[in-house]
């Protein structure tokens, strides 16, 4: 039983690092209906900042703080100036701009911070508590509760805030907002400044436990996408949800599961995702897109 | 409205990453058979070479997980040589003096990458050497035997390539798998109490020739039983699962056959975590005390264990010795590497540039076949760095360069030479 509770435990932790990046990522489709594959190589140069920072003798907090408010000021660069041309086009041009994106950003960390593993310091201690036979450190635990306080308070902008609302009304239908006066492309630069700020979250998150490299959000880049699609783009929550069940199914998949094993277990989420598209289409928590005629 | 075809677009996109991303984890190579070869050598000069100079070319991992590594295959040998050149050249056998030059390219560690590399270098260098990884190094093998371009004192402890049947133009530099997992499985079962072993291992060549050498040498140990294996991919970035499982054996031995930086120092950090605090054994090539041990946390377990055949340039009194010194000195001069290396290769290549020069010193013809002639003839030739008791020594076919392996012990700070495991 303190096996099985375990697993689930630190399958939550490593899920909770994909719901972030796949907030960031559900985020920018909300406000800009792109996906921005770039997104986690956007969080790993927030890391790199956040670590330069606390390199010159900042202190750790301050660093993570400083990088969050360089890194919204960068998506909303990036939108501005990179994306905008290429949003409400073609939807698969966009797919490579990012992906260009991507590969542009790592290596550029790479240029300035070589390829070698950096040490991470970790906002939590690397205690642990004892519950019901099961470890749980308090990094997994401090990793998971960021995590829920950003889902909640994205879940609050979108639904409670004049912000939120405009946001989705530029997602929606980016004519109809601006004819009743939504600054449209302001809006557009605070969603994906909003993005870049959950992904540097991610990036601080898990640079202790993977030690910072540029390709570090390579692998959970996958598995966020995966969580989207599983969740439905237009939940928050549900893609949240979505990433804590990869992460835990993954893990029981590969213990209790003789056949998978530890070996096959990257391919759970995606058989995951066939199952879950074939009965609903629009994802676990998705709205249906409705055309009245 | 778009948005339900957008979304199906999106998701079919994810879909082929996924599907790529699974294939990628699932796709091992096999080796290839080797061919036969003709060493009829003309004495006319190989490519890469001339009265002045030499081209040495290297293919190697320069980004991803294990560009750490990877880069300081390039920077020890360009500070060797670097510092020679400087001088004015090697000495050839021929009565020429040459300088040497460096080609390194990228190959992330993608096998696709290493042979393309390989292609692209194979006409304009004299050899391939210095090299990092099995996969990689495997990926042209075959390529290499029928181009007769010698792939020598390369990084992999994949006995294939010091087989002379199998590989012809071939020689490791490192000790094969099988040396460090036997020379530690020794030591265990030389104890005087019973072990219960935990194995986790690489799911490739890497990871079984470790634990093929463990067991042969706890082979008929009464007192030595392996309680649970489990492996994990290359690609995995998380073996919390593996280590929850294996912690649940209550074994009091980990053999950890990892080759993988990061989770390396997960897998120190999450052990304690669960509580399960083993003696450990950690390849050599993953068992830095700055860049893995410390970061891990490994002074709260019983014992951690690797074997090695060069100094530690992170030890105390390193920098202080006189081949230590021209060591750090030549890493900043010549190969714009002004730390302390936290990997043990950029020793290991500063050594391959050295035993290079000493076969470039007995090469009477500018020729590859001649070259590999005075490759296979070098032996108790000590390199700089080395520890005391290992050597190099091409003689002995089925055997790397370097063979002979110390076990030593981690005790907070660096390594110590362990004698027995009682002590």
């Amino acid at each position: 039983m303190g096996t099985f509770i375990q697993l689930v435990i630190d399958g939550l932790s490593t899920g909770s690092i994909y719901a972030a990046l796949a907030l960031a990522i559900v985020l920018v489709n909300q406000a800009t209906g792109l996906i921005n594959f770039a997104q986690g190589g956007m969080a790993v140069l927030s890391a790199y900042v956040a670590w330069a920072l606390n390199g010159l003798g900042i202190p750790l907090l301050l660093a993570i703080l400083a990088a969050v408010v360089i890194s919204f000021f960068l998506g909303a660069v990036i939108e501005r100036y990179l994306i905008r041309r290429f949003e409400r086009g073609d939807p698969d041009t966009a797919v490579v701009v990012t992906i260009g994106l991507l590969t542009l950003i790592t290596g550029f960390c790479a240029w300035i911070w070589t390829y070698n593993n950096r040490l991470f310091p970790s906002l939590f201690p690397l205690e642990t508590i004892q519950i019901a036979g099961a470890v749980i450190s308090v990094r997994s635990l401090g990793t998971f509760i960021v995590i829920v306080a950003c889902m909640l308070l994205l879940q609050a902008l979108f639904l409670g805030t004049k912000l939120g609302l405009a946001l989705r009304a530029v997602a929606i239908n980016p004519a109809s907002a601006a004819f009743s006066g939504v600054n449209v492309g302001r809006n557009l630069m605070i969603g994906w400044g909003l993005a870049a700020v959950l992904g540097a979250v991610a990036g601080v998150l898990v640079a202790p436990q993977l030690t910072l490299t540029p390709g570090m959000m390579d692998s959970a880049l996958v598995y966020a996408l995966a969580a989207c699609i599983l969740g439905g783009l237009s939940s928050p929550i549900g893609v949240v949800v979505a990433a804590w069940l990869i992460g835990v199914l993954e893990n029981l998949a590969a213990v209790y599961v003789p056949f998978i094993g530890h070996d096959l277990k990257i391919a759970v989420p995606f058989i995951l995702i066939f199952v879950v598209l074939f009965l609903r289409p629009q994802g676990l928590f998705g709205r249906k897109a409705v055309v009245r005629v | 409205m778009s948005t339900n075809r957008r979304r199906m677009r999106v998701a079919s996109v994810v879909a082929g990453i996924g599907i790529v991303a699974v294939l990628a984890a699932g796709c091992a190579r096999g080796g290839g058979s080797p061919n036969d070869t003709d060493d009829g050598g003309a004495a006319e000069a190989s490519p890469g070479i001339t009265d002045d100079s030499i081209t040495l070319g290297i293919t190697t991992p320069l980004s991803g997980p294990t560009a750490g590594p990877g880069t300081c295959t390039v920077a020890g040998i360009t500070a060797y040589f670097g510092a020679k050149n400087a001088e004015g050249g090697v000495e050839f056998g021929d009565g020429n003096t040459r300088t040497v030059e460096i080609e390194a390219l990228d190959d992330e560690y993608d096998p696709q990458k290493a042979k393309a590399n390989y292609d692209q270098l194979k006409s304009s260098v004299f050899a391939m050497t210095a090299g990092l990884g099995t996969p990689t190094n495997r990926a042209w093998l075959d390529a290499a035997i029928a181009d007769e371009v010698p792939q020598v004192l390369i990084m992999t402890g994949d006995p294939i390539f010091s087989n002379q049947e199998e590989s012809p133009w071939q020689l490791g530099f490192v000790p094969i798998y099988q040396n460090e997992g036997e020379a530690f499985g020794e030591l265990l079962a030389g104890s005087a109490e019973d072990h219960k072993v935990a194995i986790l291992s690489q799911n490739d060549d890497y990871g079984e020739g470790y634990v093929e050498g463990f067991k042969t040498a706890i082979e008929g140990a009464d007192n030595i039983e392996v309680v649970k294996e489990l492996t994990y991919e290359a690609t995995d970035t998380s073996v919390d699962a593996q280590l929850t499982e294996l912690a649940g054996s209550g074994a009091d031995v980990f053999f950890n056959a990892m080759s993988i930086t990061p989770l390396v120092i997960s897998s120190l950090q999450k052990s304690q975590e669960l509580g399960w605090l083993p003696s450990w054994f950690l390849p050599s090539n993953t068992s830095s005390p700055t860049a893995i041990l410390e970061p891990g946390g490994a002074a709260a377990f019983p014992g951690v264990y690797t074997v090695a055949f060069a100094q530690s340039a992170a030890a105390p009194t390193f920098a202080e010795s006189e081949d230590g010194a021209a060591f750090l000195e030549g890493l900043k001069e010549y190969a714009n590497y002004p730390d302390v290396p936290a990997f043990p290769h950029c020793v290991w290549s500063y050594q391959i540039g050295a035993t290079l020069e000493e076969v470039f010193g007995s090469m009477t013809e500018p020729t590859r076949e001649n070259f590999m002639e005075a490759l296979r003839d070098v032996s108790g030739f000590t390199a700089p760095l080395m520890l005391e008791g290992s050597t190099v020594d091409t003689t002995q076919d089925g055997q790397p360069a370097v063979s002979t392996v110390q076990v030593q012990k981690y005790n907070g700070k660096g390594y110590a030479p362990a004698e027995s495991w009682d002590e």
